[in-house]
């Protein structure tokens, strides 16, 4: 957590801080949980067992492009 | 360690299991302590308030102080800083939040009361639940259905394939993750602090019992005991201050037109 300020503005960039902060966690939660998911099952249903690292580097690579999409470009 | 003292004379070691509090009346499991201190602390935070309210002064006593310290920090600092000029409307849920969440965390340091009623998981379920709800109705309501799921599924400014991979982790963002770790970091963090105290308090007054090697270490265990207490405090507010923000985080983004 950022150290707060009695300055009002600074406080509101330490929230907007803390915002990206939680949801970059959601995102890659959300990426990993997602396509790991989806990976596992076509495994289960393929009888195979590479697809859920497919799916898992798929859903990471996916979730730090969308972290980029929201939080990087400006 | 709990293995090796098991074999004096039965440590046994908190576990989930001290979670499980039997029914006070009966075998009914509606009437569970940390149900009477869910309501407790209702009772407890009404009070207060309105005491705190009642007499109003210019010159303000301590206890209205306080009171009103507390309500201008949820109206200033979380609501009006976080959501914008709207924030009035949402001030009364947020501060509900917080007091309640903070009165139930704090009971779990508070002596005879001590257990954190957020350690069991289905309070957090229920109150990150109202938050869900909340704020995907006002982001209904404020940007019409369709357009708000326009908006989370399809960030603009990426090429049409794209979107097979990306729609999947938005939804589950907004739907399931959301309130997921909104409720699971609150139930983590008290269900874990609590083990910890229990754990070295339980297991300082063991050692006490033991032969006099024992007793002899037994005080650093509740030292740490009482260190962890106060560093259980400021987890405990931390977290009622965590689940509030992120609360107001998530109304904003349902009120902001873009990102």
């Amino acid at each position: 957590m950022s150290k707060k300020n009695p300055n009002s503005g600074d406080q509101n960039n330490s929230k907007n801080e803390e915002n990206a902060l939680w949801s970059i966690v959601g995102y890659l939660l959300s990426g990993l949980v997602i396509w790991g998911g989806i990976g596992w099952g076509v495994d289960n249903w393929l009888d195979t067992s590479y697809f859920v690292l497919v799916g898992l580097l798929l859903g990471a690579g996916a979730s730090i492009y969308l972290v980029w999409l929201r939080f990087g470009r400006d | 360690m709990g293995v090796y003292l098991a074999s004096e004379d039965g440590f046994k070691p908190p576990s989930t299991a001290d979670f499980n509090l039997p029914p006070v009346f009966g075998d009914n499991p509606f009437t569970t302590k940390p149900v009477f201190l869910a309501f407790f602390s209702v009772i407890l935070i009404s009070v207060f308030f309105i005491l705190s309210a009642r007499k109003a002064a210019i010159v303000p006593s301590k206890f209205q102080f306080a009171g009103e310290s507390i309500y201008s920090f949820v109206r200033n600092d979380l609501a009006r800083d976080v959501i914008g000029h709207e924030f009035m409307r949402f001030v009364p849920y947020l501060f509900t939040l917080f007091t309640f969440i903070l009165t139930n965390n704090l009971f779990g340091i508070i002596p005879f009361l001590q257990f954190p009623t957020m350690s069991r998981v289905s309070f957090p379920y229920v109150l990150a639940l109202f938050t869900f709800v909340i704020f995907h109705y006002v982001a209904i309501k404020h940007k019409g259905l369709i357009a708000y799921l326009k908006e989370i599924m399809f960030m603009p400014g990426v090429p049409k394939p794209v979107y097979i991979l990306l729609t999947p982790i938005e939804i589950a963002t907004y739907f399931l993750v959301r309130p997921l770790t909104l409720s699971l970091r609150l139930f983590a963090n008290m269900f874990a602090g609590h083990l910890l105290l229990l754990v070295f308090i339980l297991g300082g007054e063991h050692l006490l019992q033991g032969v006099i090697g024992l007793k002899l270490v037994s005080p650093f265990a509740f030292a740490f005991g009482i260190a962890l207490t106060f560093f259980e405090f400021m987890v405990q507010c931390l977290q009622a201050y965590i689940f509030t923000l992120l609360t107001a985080l998530y109304i904003a983004g349902a009120l902001a037109d873009e990102h």
